[in-house]
């Protein structure tokens, strides 16, 4: 008897549609409304994400206060890479008693952001910023050196700016 | 006239509901399946032939690959067996820190296997519910180590680094609220007879078949052997954590679903142990800077999310490669039982046993 009611009666269901009755009622009446912090849904591209502070961008290259770079060029971080995209070139600047990189490659496209590289680096001369946006359309912007326009070594990628060649 | 013929279909490699590029080969005698072979290979990188090339520091972000809905324990897993290879004792802090970002990650796990596997049979709501709370799981992880999901998570010897300041507060946020969660997937599932008649009888795998194919994790528990490597052979700081090992008899779908519902409680409380019991101290050991192995050779097994997870690993004298690296994968074994769980089966539960079973491409062919 009792299992017939069961069955001839939707219970369950009907336990199933209250649960997401409720949640859609709290949408339907906090949505939109600047007081409610509305955190499951977050309008990502008007509103930049936010990220935490260990988050692994992308590797950047930095400058002391003297506006010097500060790498010394112990290799380091182009043996420890597990997929080896740093290429450095010693040399030396007038001036200058440490070694200083005449090149420094990094080719972004294999680059799997793991942070060993800023691990390894004993003088604390690179990090990884907070960059997610790192899409371009050519593959040529994925290869950073010392110089160039957009893509250097030393400052963010252009959001937004996709290719080299839109410059 | 179509009486005695047979039908062979593929399902996949590229199908919704094949959790990545599995192809199963069917024959078909109406809608029953008479033959069911899984066909794997599509994903294959050689991530052993790969970690055999590099250091064994280096090794890591390779394990990060392999099932890429739990990084952490494969991460944790690599750690430890390389730790074992060395002789190295990680310290008690880091131990804690490293079981209760394994929990989580068998959270997150869990919940995008609830999340899948009720949207292939068909319950769209728990999908969305389950993916929010991973998503609080993944900012922790990226609070922690700076990465959702490939986590490179720990170090041979210990962690980079201690717990971010504000994790406590995350960790406490996200207890209090995961019960009710729980509840909420169960009162949309546990009772719904469109669920039960889905998942109760299907899909079967006694006992003595999943022993026979070294089947792990929550399918066998749920053909009723308590079998834990958490508890068996205690690892990281498993042996100091009060928490049971849930089983049940029935060996079908819904019993599986149970076990892993009930899994999700008693790592809710694993954490919570974790939190309050963690101790003060270093987290990372004393290692040099270049480890050297000698000649030598580990297993070690962890009990990942969907598994047994093994590590082996051969050292070469002087050497700061590996000689040999394999990977006891469980995704890869546990498929194995698919065959056995479908054939004699109609065809619309093979998507409920492919479910079940929790596979992850990545880890299979590795
Ligand atoms: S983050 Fe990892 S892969 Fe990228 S450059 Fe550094 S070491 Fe290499
Ligand atoms: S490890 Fe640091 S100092 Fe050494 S080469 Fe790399 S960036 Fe330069």
């Amino acid at each position: 008897m009792n299992k017939l009611l069961r069955t001839l009666i939707p219970f369950d269901i009907a336990k199933g549609l209250s649960i997401t009755g409720k949640h859609f009622c709290k949408v339907f009446f906090t949505a939109n409304r600047r007081k409610v912090p509305f955190h499951i849904v977050s309008e990502y591209p008007e509103v930049v994400a936010k990220v935490q502070p260990r988050y692994r961008g992308r590797l950047t290259l930095l400058k002391d206060e003297q506006g010097e770079i500060k790498c010394v060029c112990c290799l380091a971080c182009e043996k420890i890479c597990p997929t080896q995209v740093i290429t450095i070139e010693k040399g030396k600047k007038e001036g200058r008693k440490m070694p200083f990189p005449v090149r420094y490659d990094f080719e972004m496209e294999r680059c799997i952001f793991c942070e060993f590289c800023v691990e390894s680096c004993g003088f604390d001369s690179i990090i990884l910023n907070h960059q997610f946006e790192l899409a371009t359309y050519n593959r040529e912007d994925f290869s950073i050196g010392m110089e160039g326009l957009a893509h250097n070594m030393y400052e963010p990628s252009p959001v937004g700016k996709f290719s080299v060649a839109d410059d | 006239m179509f009486k005695n013929e047979e039908m062979e279909i593929n399902l996949g490699p590229q199908h919704p509901s094949t959790h990545g590029v599995l192809r199963v080969k069917l024959r078909l005698d109406g809608e029953t399946i008479t033959h069911c072979r899984p066909m794997i290979g599509y994903l294959h990188r050689g991530v052993e032939k790969i970690c055999e090339n590099q250091t064994f520091f280096q090794g890591q972000v390779w394990t990060d690959r392999m099932d890429y809905c739990s990084a952490v324990a494969n991460n944790l897993g690599w750690a430890e067996a390389n730790e074992k290879l060395f002789g190295i004792t990680v310290p008690r802090r880091a131990q804690y820190i490293r079981t209760m970002l394994n929990e989580f990650n068998r959270l997150a796990s869990h919940l995008i296997w609830l999340a899948t596997h009720a949207l292939d049979i068909g319950a769209m709501t728990v999908f969305l519910y389950a993916f929010r709370e991973r998503e609080d799981i993944l900012d922790m992880n990226e609070a922690f180590c700076g990465s959702r999901l490939t986590t490179t998570a720990f170090r041979i010897g210990g962690l980079r680094e201690d717990l971010p300041p504000g994790f406590e507060k995350l960790v406490k946020k996200f207890l209090a609220k995961f019960p009710t969660c729980l509840e909420e997937y169960e009162n949309l599932l546990s009772e719904n007879r469109i669920w039960k008649k889905r998942t109760i009888g299907v899909a079967k795998l006694s006992a003595e078949d999943a022993i026979a194919l070294g089947v792990t994790g929550p399918v066998l528990r749920a053909a009723g052997v308590p079998y834990d490597i958490r508890k068996a052979f205690p690892y990281a700081a498993y042996a100091e954590m009060d928490f049971e090992v849930p089983t049940k008899t029935e060996a079908d779908t819904y019993a599986r679903y149970l076990v892993r519902m009930e899994e999700m409680r008693q790592s809710a409380r694993i954490i919570q142990q974790c939190m309050d019991g963690m101790p003060e101290g270093p987290v990372m050991a004393k290692i040099p800077k270049i480890l050297k192995a000698e000649v030598n050779e580990v297993y070690h097994a962890t009990e990942a999310p969907k598994g047994e997870l093994g590590y082996y690993l051969v050292g070469e004298k002087g050497s700061g490669n590996p000689y040999r690296f394999h990977v006891r994968a469980p995704g890869f074994i546990n498929l194995q039982s698919l065959p056995k769980m479908a054939e004699g089966g109609l065809i619309a539960d093979i998507v409920a046993a492919i479910g079940t079973l929790d596979i992850v491409l990545g880890e299979i062919d590795r």
